[in-house]
């Protein structure tokens, strides 16, 4: 059902006021703008406008050979850059045939869970400043920095590195990497006490949280929501598990979820990852093969084989997938990226009409979406 | 609850926040203070690209064309002609438009004989747009000035004093690791 694009006042009622929130809302993390009718404090009515950022991301890599595509796929969702690579990669890998040596599957899952406690730890930090807290925001920013600087020795960039890629990863790591990953674990896993005690436990964030933006479990599967909003729903889908990928099926891990579907809930899901990530990441500097090859053998031009292939992964917001149509040249005949943030964010019209507009920012935080991911 | 109860609630959690802040008042400060402390840059990391000359001030670049073919954002120009003496070509332009740019060190992953590099440099905040696009003569001042490098196909290389260029120790290396354990076991085994 298509609804409404933008919101005009209702002749005769006086008593709605409507109001634009963005684009340029701090609290809506990028450029979202959504249209509010107000009753008072109550959300009668939202429509979230989004586009702002479009960059024509799936356009401009039916232009690209394989290789460089795997830049562009990292400016999706920026705040875990690495993440993105991966679909788009396992899916041409499937179609050349490539066998990706246990070393760099392992790499790969290293980095993979270091980002995604990288970026839940900008949303702890982003989402507590929403709700007034500013000290989150200055411990996460700092912890997150420590991740930034392993990353940059030696996948080459903080951000967005372009690092993975077909067959294994683009160079070896560098001498003191998994020294200084088990370095980072400690200090990390000394903090979370504090970020729980700063946050969860914390009875003033409690009565922001508890019942409000309450998602019921079916609402989220009809809207085709992902990752920890429809695990904060009591759904325990995760593609790691569900579809796994690289070195997750010899890892062993919980996925972590709660039936209330309230921000609270996902607040709680989104913590619980990150305790998980570093159980992950501890196992498989267990595991990984200290020396030997870190890519496989791959053709000097990339062309696969004709065919479509999908390959989905679970970034930090959720199911993020790639569909690649090869027609055996140098140049994709189509990719399509489905993301977790546009799902996600489909839901503000549910969750927002009915809460406090002060609640509409608490909701928008707890969904954590990335704009960059969202527009593409 | 009444509202006793929960104004207590509220000030004992104001109380738990605060004393959580308070452990971590007397760390050193996390920030670096930056135009007096420069940071560190590892070798790997994509600040700026720069073109690396021969010990005796002949081009590395062989005029391939690798890394204008493999450039996502097609910034790299290069124009060459046939070499009068010998084989292969010379070349005559190399345009780099840091400007449009996307730093993802593609060229230098594809450049077969290590001409094309990552150095450290990182501050290039200018006035004029324009002096970011950079002509060969600017990449080669690059390259001369840096003093330690990185390319895939000879790894991290350094400049000495004297001007020569070496081999990086395995320390610094990405992959460097195999070497330091077969070292470590053989100093054991000896």
């Amino acid at each position: 059902m298509r609804g409404p694009t933008t919101i005009t006042p209702v002749p005769g009622r006086t008593d709605e006021m409507i109001l634009n929130m963005g684009p340029q809302h701090p609290a809506t993390h990028g450029v979202l703008k959504v249209v509010l009718g107000l009753d008072g404090e109550r959300i009668t009515r939202a429509v979230p406008h989004i586009g702002f950022l479009h960059r024509n991301h799936e356009k401009i890599e039916e232009a690209r050979t394989y290789i460089q595509i795997i830049t562009y796929t990292d400016r999706m969702d920026y705040v875990s850059g690495l993440q993105n690579e991966l679909p788009f990669i396992l899916a041409v890998e499937d179609l050349l045939g490539v066998e990706v040596p246990k070393r760099a599957q392992y790499i790969r899952v290293i980095f993979f869970e270091l980002y995604r406690i990288a970026s839940h730890l900008v949303w702890l930090g982003t989402g507590m400043l929403d709700l007034g807290a500013i000290t989150p925001f200055l411990y996460t920013f700092r912890d997150r920095e420590k991740i930034l600087e392993i990353a940059e020795k030696t996948a080459g960039a903080r951000m967005l590195p372009n690092y993975f890629t077909f067959g294994g990863v683009r160079r070896d790591v560098h001498p003191e990497f998994f020294k200084d990953v088990a370095a980072f674990l400690d200090f990390f896993e000394s903090r979370l006490p504090d970020y729980r005690a700063l946050v969860l436990d914390s009875p003033v964030f409690q009565a922001r949280a508890v019942g409000v933006g309450v998602l019921p479990k079916e609402r989220a599967i009809a809207r085709g929501a992902s990752g920890p909003v429809l695990r904060a729903s009591g759904v325990a889908y995760d593609v790691r598990k569900a579809e796994p990928y690289d070195a997750y099926p010899e890892l062993e891990f919980e996925v972590p979820t709660r039936p209330e579907g309230d921000v609270y809930a996902r607040f709680w899901v989104r913590f619980r990852e990150m305790e998980e990530s570093v159980k992950i990441i501890r196992q498989a500097l267990e595991k990984v093969p200290k020396t030997g090859p870190y890519k496989g053998k791959v053709p000097p031009r990339i062309k696969p084989k004709p065919g479509a292939r999908y390959r989905a992964v679970e970034i930090s917001r959720g199911h993020l997938g790639a569909y690649v149509v090869s027609d055996g040249s140098e140049y994709p005949l189509r990719i399509k990226h489905r993301s977790p943030s546009f799902a996600n964010l489909q839901l503000i019209p549910d969750l927002f009409v009915g809460a406090r507009f002060a609640d509409a920012i608490a909701i928008l935080s707890s969904l954590d979406p990335v704009f960059g991911e969202v527009d593409r | 609850m009444s509202l006793f109860a929960e104004v207590w609630e509220a000030v004992k959690a104001v109380a738990t926040g605060l004393e959580t802040v308070h452990k971590r008042v007397r760390q050193p400060p996390a920030t670096e203070f930056y135009p007096y402390k420069k940071p560190e840059i590892p070798p790997v990391s994509v600040q700026f690209l720069a073109l690396i000359q021969n010990e005796d001030g002949s081009d590395r670049c062989v005029a391939c064309l690798q890394c204008e073919r493999v450039c996502p954002s097609q910034v790299i120009t290069i124009e060459r002609k046939r070499n009068p003496e010998g084989k292969g070509f010379v070349l005559e332009r190399f345009d780099l438009d840091f400007v449009n740019c996307m730093y993802c060190a593609n060229c230098v992953e594809a450049c077969p004989v290590s001409a094309i590099v990552t150095v450290g440099a990182f501050e290039h905040a200018v006035y004029d747009v324009n002096l970011l696009k950079a002509d060969k003569a600017y990449l080669d001042h690059l390259g001369r000035e840096a003093k330690i490098w990185y390319s895939p196909k000879f790894g991290v290389e350094m400049r000495t004093p004297e001007g020569k260029i070496v081999k990086a120790p395995p320390e610094m290396q990405p992959g460097g690791l195999a070497e330091l354990l077969k070292e470590a076991e053989g100093g054991e085994g000896a």
